[in-house]
């Protein structure tokens, strides 16, 4: 069993100089929360920790789930994403109107980190186009309110979100 | 100038630049505090009481700058005695050597299967109790009859980690470690006196390994070794993301004085998460040295084999069923071969009030092959912070 012990130690060396520099590509914050945090318990409500407060939890979540600092990384920036203020309302006259993205919006949230759409995306929070279909529009935008209204164990944040770019996500989710 | 005329400015310069500085220091703070506590009422047959008790457990973490992350756990809780009782339960330093490489120093959870290292805290088990290959570490209060394969969550040593992300969903983790590792533990007094387990042992020829007894280990951490011989051991897991781990693990040292008799465990686990569920499992196989007197009156090295696995499920039913928003059912079955042979089978159900805090109620039936059976019954409130 040492000699197990003595190849794995080996190969993993081996690999190590290997695969440190793996490719880059952007990752998204929520998809990192997705795939990692369920593995051992429930997400943490984003706002139960404040950012500095954050900056200091993550590198011992890297540490615990095995998270690389790219990673650790997205994450932190997902989080203080979430935790700007909500924007003011535009007043939008009719003649120029230029309505918030709702597509825009729900890349840049990184909804589909959690929830999935038409089949792609995370399986952490239920399929957004399923939600729509089933529980009404109207149900959405109460939910992006208040992510707790309905359900107080529900670990989706507050998104910084007004009410006409909430409408814009769900129509974006609707097309 | 006027040095009335500068006051106000001074003042003002003093009160801007401390804000900054105060916001500056917000920003990037050093220090948070985490963990998790429970509160538990538990009734043992083979105890025969019924008790509750109460664990806080603080999680202090300290960022010294992007490479350097400490961390320490401390159990407070309170004994049968009324006597209040501080464990450390690990206390570390990570050194980020590389964006996918972690050096470990200090008293560190082993990585060894998934229960140790990650599930064990409360808030995150399904369970109210461990797992029964666990013993009674990290869940049952007081005695517990079935003997744990690796009753050991953390030791003191380094070790190192390193990540393979392959792709956006897969990866491969390695874990190193060595520490000062297990000790024998010392005799009672029934050995002094000569009762040891070798006489035991001699009298009896047609030995059913059923009745055998293990040599007694220490596994607790300690600052110190009774021989040079070092613990080593490592995990290797698979994870498809986000929905399956699966994971190998290894731990072998010498525990006696003179590093003849050694004690070895290897482990499988898995861990497989849906949308509405959770399976959690781990097999353990351990091979324990001891000396046994040949028909030459001499020592000869035996080796007693064990096994054990368990099994749990979790059915999140609020995320099925609206009316049972919050609400989990556990249900897990564990046994334990060859010597101290027992079965335990556990049902729990579990409602949480938020993401982080959870009233579970488990009920516990373990039957030993030699020894009392015992029926549990527990609720625990238990809270991540």
């Amino acid at each position: 069993m040492k000699s197990i012990l003595q190849i794995l130690l080996v190969v993993s060396l081996l690999l190590l100089s290997a695969f440190s520099s793996y490719a880059e590509e952007k990752i998204s914050g929520a998809e990192v929360i997705n795939n990692n945090c369920a593995r051992c318990h429930n997400a943490r409500a984003v706002h139960e920790f404040s950012i500095p407060e954050w900056k200091v939890i993550m590198p011992h979540m890297r540490a615990k789930a095995h998270l690389t600092g790219q990673e650790t990384k997205a994450v932190l920036e997902f989080l203080e994403l979430t935790s700007q203020s909500v924007p003011q309302e535009r007043k939008i006259e009719p003649e120029n109107a230029i309505a918030p993205d709702g597509k825009q919006l729900f890349t840049q949230f990184g909804c589909q980190g959690c929830h999935s759409l038409q089949g792609d995306g995370g399986t952490f929070g239920p399929a957004l186009d399923e939600t729509i279909k089933n529980k009404g529009i109207g149900f959405f935008i109460k939910k992006l309110q208040n992510p707790q209204f309905n359900n107080s164990s529900s670990p989706m944040p507050k998104m910084p979100l007004n009410d006409q770019q909430i409408v814009a996500i769900a129509e974006y989710i609707k097309s | 100038m006027n040095m009335l005329k500068l006051l106000p400015i001074a003042i003002a310069t003093a009160v801007v630049s401390g804000q900054l500085l105060a916001n500056e220091q917000q920003e990037n703070s050093r220090f948070a505090i985490a963990g998790y506590g429970d509160v538990k009422y538990e009734d043992s047959k083979v105890m025969d009481s019924s008790a509750f008790s109460a664990r806080f457990i603080p999680i202090f973490l300290f960022s010294l700058n992007d490479k350097i992350h400490i961390e320490a756990e401390t159990e407070i809780s309170i004994d049968q005695q009324g006597e209040t009782e501080i464990e450390l339960e690990y206390a570390d330093i990570h050194y980020f050597l590389s964006d996918t490489t972690t050096f470990t120093a200090g008293k560190l959870l082993l990585p060894f299967g998934q229960y140790g290292p990650y599930q064990h805290p409360s808030w995150i088990n399904r369970s109210v109790f461990s797992p029964g290959i666990y013993g009674g570490i990290g869940g049952h209060g007081g005695y517990q009859p079935m003997q744990g394969l690796l009753p050991v969550m953390s030791d003191i040593g380094v070790g190192i980690q390193h990540i393979i992300p392959l792709g956006k969903n897969q990866k491969i983790f390695f874990d190193l470690y060595m520490t000062n590792g297990l000790a024998a533990e010392a005799p009672h007094d029934d050995e002094e006196e000569g009762h040891d387990k070798e006489s035991t042992l001699e009298g009896n020829e047609e030995v059913d390994e059923h009745t055998l007894e293990l040599p007694e280990l220490a596994f607790e951490a300690r600052s110190g070794d009774n021989n040079s011989d070092k613990a080593l051991g490592g995990r290797i897991s698979y994870a498809f993301l986000p929905g399956v781990e699966v994971g190998a693990s290894y731990y072998t040292a010498k525990y006696d004085d003179d590093q003849k008799l050694g004690f070895t465990a290897t482990g499988f686990d898995i861990n497989w998460i849906g949308n509405h569920y959770i399976v959690r499992g781990e097999y353990i196989k351990t091979e324990t040295d001891d000396f046994e007197e040949d028909e030459h009156e001499e020592n000869k090295v035996t080796t007693f084999d064990r096994n054990g696995w368990y099994l749990q499920a979790t059915f999140m039913a609020g995320k099925m069923f609206n009316v049972l928003q919050g609400t989990d059912f556990v249900v897990e079955y564990a046994e334990t071969n060859k010597i101290n042979e027992a079965e335990r089978w556990a049902y729990g159900i579990n409602y949480w009030l938020d993401s982080r805090a959870v009233i579970k109620a488990t009920y516990e039936d373990t039957t030993v092959h030699d020894g009392e059976d015992d029926k549990r019954f527990a609720i625990q409130y238990s809270y991540g912070f």
